[in-house]
């Protein structure tokens, strides 16, 4: 059995979102409600003031904080390594969102981040939050895994693109995007990066990429004393995108 | 944890909570429920399984022009990815690319031709517009023209183009105007891009044009002022190769010179935050580095005769004591120009300190392969050209014109001919009309303008004041310059007493000046080819096939033209109706291919549109230590004599890289004129002071971000959703402004603030941002729409454009965007 696990190289990422958009296209997010988001933040002043930055996608933890409080076990933690919701199950109480501390679960916000709602102009059919033209096919709808539009009512989350990554050949190390047979099994994210930023593969395969990328290129994990365990790691070598750290400039 | 949950606070959390959050938005127009089903797309060749197929299109949304695979089941589009066969793409997107199916199901998009019948034009008119035929649209422009044409008026339509794609739409143009008559058709906006970067190049390398690179190979990169990782082009590619460059043995070196912090300055190992204007001193004191230090690539720039460098600080060299080989007037230029410019010259003018430029300069010199790039940041000034040569000459330093891991110009495209020939179709009129003693509205080419290509910008001004004349009917395609132009305004004021015909799909700013409105298709829905931009040298052009058949009644740019030109009398008619439609020319384009089949296999029409994309390999021309070779089929073994090079490569008047130009000193009167330069010294590469418009204190740069589709990307909610980088914008972009200098105005952090120039003022919400420079605002361009759709219409910031007043760089003709100084306050 596979555990999926994702590699994000800081030193290539180059901030440009592509990520998130190709998520958001592909999951069918709202405008604004980013399952894959990349956090801005400046740091100094001017001439050495800068920019930086950070994708962040659900980490996967291989001890989920989120399953753990929540009421109908909704939340669940596969046995290759997905983090995934039941939609039939959620009753939308939002503890797993406040349990989380990665800030990565969303509940369709009443208030459109944009106005006016888009919700308002394609309008849901009264299960999902909406039913934009552009919408995945119906038959791909997989509430059992949190896969389609998000329904009214429940917490939804970045899926490691569940319906992509679970029909991938047995015993693949890597979903490299470069390779033309394992395009359509590769997570959104990982398929878009330009720069080619983002890995994706089997952290149980000791010979896959990712496996390597870790032990060459010092991978770590975001808030390891947390003891959830990502199964999203990051490479960084003094970049641009990097490692929050929590250290905070003067106050504005 | 602050960042962290910086999207979910405890106040939205609580939001979301609350049952009566207020959705009170009340939206007009109709949803995409009431639309009628549109059936199974044609033309499409691969299917990705469960009854989806894959069509082969071009993104449309930049002048990259990416490859993209668009995803339809049951005739929806629901996904777009990267063409993985396509050399620009390689299966990757930028951030723009996969929203394409938003333009496609735009709810404010117009569904079929129209006419105005509110004879008041302004931004609050409504235009009223009733829904006309396609004949009664074609009909009218085409009696409207004819009674021009026979009045012998001709001249007064003008065709405005902006992203014109290939010979299938704005390649027709230029046949229209020859056949109809006018020397206004067509104009493009060349002049409001980035103009200066094609005429800092054609005054010292004699290209006339961006230019292709080696990044593959290329080992430091000295950028001025390129939105490498947001705006340049091939954004897409660009990232690729970033990707590559980061991670290749050994890793590439790149600094980057801006007015602002980008993520490209952000991610480059130094970024040098230069004043506004000045990038021109900065690239001087490089040169001078490089050559006191003995620096510069002697195999291609040539080498003192005795091998003892003369090139000191303030010190005069004998001219005769340099052999050059591939440049020309390198002594002269040391002499009138870089023996002063000094690093310590430099850092007085540029405020970037001693120490990092004579660093930069030596690692510049010391590392090869390494190339200076730059497009409209540095160029879009008074002094823009010949900023945009004191960086080209240092191309020239490093050797790497044509070299491996330089830069190089994108060859063409083996297209074949059209199955008419519009010479044979040339009626009396179109040959000798009183059409061809009038110059073009905008004075392009004309003692007013005489190096620029196309000045735009001007028109509107030209037209109020009837000099040279008054146009009568304007036509514009992918252009929108009553909401781009510098000095916006006078469009609005101009284009009311002209008759207005808006092709674009989008209800956008013109459209609301329209007449009549002929939609074109959206990108996703129209056959169309789209030649590359400059890239890697080689040749390439794609093709844009329908993934789902149009779902409203709209017509392709190329086949309006095509309809109107057959509704004119004589000749003229003759030849479009010869000409059929853009298929019939797209078919006989492809024919071109028979004899070069692609490298992919494409050898006609069907195989073009089953790929997307017909290219082929190599470039043909490469310099190597100083010599230059061609192609000869199986390697560059073909050594070129100085004349080859000269016709094909450095089409200089010397047939060398002039640090004394010869394009410049055959207009050194109108220079001097213009920008006070003397006789003696137009020819160089040289720093003279911008002179900034605006009439305030603050210089105020207004940079395009990497979620901006080129104004158009306006109405999509979710681009809306992720303004962010530049400046920190989610909803919205900011105005940057360093704490110090908010503060000394009484500015608030996140405070609304007005920003005024002599034209006038906008709004927009104020950042403090410690990391800009304190004596520059920082406010991405082409926000606040007055129209393009609900979501585009009244959100702040202000637009830019609005407060830009219309100067341009008189050598390049290009537009100074950002040469405006401005006043700002809390509002």
């Amino acid at each position: 059995m596979a555990k999926w696990g994702m590699v994000i190289d800081l030193d290539k990422c180059t901030g440009c979102q592509a990520c998130t958009v190709a998520c958001g296209m592909e999951n069918n997010r709202l405008p604004g409600e980013n399952w894959q988001d990349v956090l801005f933040y400046h740091e100094g002043e001017f001439p050495s003031g800068t920019l930086k930055w950070f994708p962040r996608p659900c980490m996967h933890c291989e001890n989920p904080s989120c399953a753990e409080v929540c009421p109908t076990r909704a939340t669940y933690k596969t046995e290759d390594g997905f983090v995934l919701i039941d939609w039939n199950k959620c009753i939308g109480c939002k503890y797993c969102m406040i349990a989380c501390p990665y800030g990565v679960r969303f509940y369709t916000d009443e208030k459109a981040q944009i106005q006016p709602d888009i919700k308002q102009v394609f309008k849901s059919d009264g299960k999902r939050s909406w039913n934009p033209p552009w919408r995945a096919p119906d038959n791909r709808d997989d509430w059992q895994h949190g896969v389609g539009i998000q329904p009214i009512g429940v917490v939804s989350k970045c899926t490691f693109c569940y319906h992509r990554v679970s029909k991938a050949p047995k015993g693949t190390a890597d979903l490299d995007p470069k390779n033309p047979a394992l395009r359509e099994f590769t997570p959104a994210c990982v398929l878009t990066c330009a720069p080619s930023a983002r890995y994706f593969g089997d952290l149980s395969n000791p010979h896959s990429e990712v496996s390597k990328l870790i032990a060459s290129k010092r991978g770590v994990r975001l808030r390891d004393h947390t003891g959830n365990k990502p199964q999203v790691y990051y490479l960084t070598g003094g970049a641009a995108g990097t490692i929050p750290t929590d250290r905070r400039g003067k106050k504005a | 944890m602050d960042i962290l949950n910086a999207r979910l606070s405890r106040r939205r959390f609580l939001q979301a909570t609350g049952a009566a959050a207020g959705a009170t938005a009340v939206v007009g127009g109709v949803g995409y429920s009431t639309l009628a089903p549109s059936e199974n797309a044609h033309a499409q060749e691969k299917t990705a399984g469960g009854g989806t197929k894959i069509t082969k299109s071009v993104c449309a949304q930049c002048p990259a022009r990416c490859g993209i695979d668009v995803y339809t089941t049951d005739g929806r589009v629901h996904a777009i990815y990267g063409n993985p066969e396509h050399p620009i793409a390689n299966g990757k997107l930028c951030p723009k690319g996969h929203l394409g199916a938003y333009f496609l199901y735009d709810p404010d998009r117009f569904r079929g031709p129209m006419k105005r019948t509110n004879p008041k034009k302004g931004r609050n008119e409504d235009p009223k517009f009733v829904p006309i035929t396609w004949d009664e649209a074609l009909n009218t422009i085409a009696a409207r023209l004819q009674a021009l044409r026979d009045k012998g008026e001709s001249h007064r339509f003008a065709l405005f183009y902006g992203r014109g794609w290939g010979a299938s739409c704005a390649g027709l143009q230029g046949t229209f105007g020859k056949l109809y008559g006018s020397p206004n058709v067509a104009i493009g906006h060349a002049s409001m891009c980035a103009e200066g970067s094609k005429r800092a190049k054609r005054a010292t390398d004699g290209n006339d044009s961006y230019n292709a690179y080696d990044y593959r190979n290329v080992n430091y990169i000295l950028n001025f002022g390129a939105g490498f990782l947001e705006a340049f082009r091939p954004y897409n590619y660009l990232m690729q190769m970033w990707g590559h460059m980061r991670t290749k043995s050994p890793k590439t070196r790149i600094t980057t010179v801006d007015v602002r912090v980008s993520t490209t300055t952000a991610a480059s190992d130094r970024a040098l935050l230069i004043k506004p204007a000045t990038d021109a001193a900065l690239a001087l004191a490089i040169a001078h580095v490089i050559l006191t230090e003995g620096l510069w690539d002697k195999e291609f720039v040539g080498d003192f005769k005795d091998g003892l460098n003369l090139f000191k600080s303030g010190q005069d060299v004998p001219p005769e004591s340099f052999q050059e080989r591939w440049t020309y007037g390198l002594v002269p230029w040391w002499n009138v120009v870089v023996k002063t410019a000094t690093p310590k010259w430099a850092a007085e003018i540029t405020g970037i300190p001693e120490s990092e430029i004579v660093i930069t300069a030596r690692e510049f010199g010391t590392t090869r392969p390494a190339i200076a790039i730059m497009e409209r940041g540095p160029t879009a000034h008074t002094n823009g050209t010949y900023a945009g040569m004191c960086i080209h000459a240092l191309n020239a330093l490093s050797g790497s014109l044509f070299a491996v891991g330089g830069l190089f110009y994108q060859m063409g495209v083996p297209y074949g001919s059209l199955p008419v020939n519009a010479d044979d179709y040339m009626d009396e009129y179109a040959k000798n009309g009183p059409w061809k003693k009038f110059p073009r509205i905008d004075m392009a080419g004309t003692e007013e303008w005489p190096m620029a290509g196309t000045m735009m910008q001007e028109c509107a001004k030209n037209h109020l004041a009837g000099k040279p004349y008054k146009l009568d009917t304007a036509m514009f395609y992918y252009t929108n310059p009553i909401f781009t132009s510098p000095d916006a305004k006078a469009w609005e004021e101009a284009l009311k007493d002209v008759f207005v015909i808006d092709t674009s799909p989008f209800p956008g700013e013109t459209a609301m000046y329209a007449d009549i409105v002929v939609p074109d298709h959206t990108y996703l829905e129209r056959l169309q080819d789209a030649p590359t931009y400059p890239f890697e040298g080689w040749p390439l052009t794609q093709l844009r096939t329908p993934a789902v058949k149009p779902i409203y009644d709209t017509k392709v740019y190329g086949d309006i033209l095509i309809e109107i030109g057959k509704r004119m009398k004589g000749p003229m008619g003759e030849y479009y109706k010869a000409l059929g439609n853009t298929e019939n020319v797209l078919r006989h384009l492809a024919k071109g291919f028979e004899a070069n089949p692609g490298d992919n296999g494409v050898k006609d029409f069907e195989s073009w549109k089953e790929k997307g994309v017909w290219y082929k390999k190599p470039y043909l021309w490469r310099q190597y230590r100083g010599e230059f070779y061609e192609w000869d089929g199986k390697g560059y073994n073909k050594k070129m004599t100085p004349e080859e090079v000269k016709a094909k490569l450095l089409k200089t008047p010397t047939g060398k890289f002039e640090f004394k130009s010869g394009f410049l000193e055959k207009h050194a009167e109108y220079i001097q004129k213009r920008l006070g330069v003397p006789p003696d010294r137009v020819g160089f590469p040289q720093y003279i002071p911008a002179m900034h418009t605006g009439g305030g204190d603050l210089h105020l740069v207004t940079p395009k971000t990497a979620m901006h589709a080129e104004g158009r990307g306006g109405n999509l909610p979710h681009a809306i959703a992720l303004a962010q980088p530049s400046m920190g914008g989610r909803r919205t972009v900011f105005l940057e402004i360093h704490p110090e200098t908010a503060k000394k105005r009484g500015i608030k952090n996140n405070g609304k603030v007005r920003i005024k120039s002599n034209l006038g003022v906008i709004e927009a919400i104020a950042r403090y941002s410690p990391g800009a420079r304190p004596d520059t605002l920082v406010l991405p361009q082409e926000h606040g729409h007055w129209a393009q759709g609900r979501w585009a219409k009244g959100r702040l910031p202000g637009n830019t454009s609005d407060i830009c007043e219309n100067v341009s760089d008189p050598i390049s003709g290009l537009a100074c965007y950002y040469t405006g100084k401005v006043t700002v306050e809390p509002a």
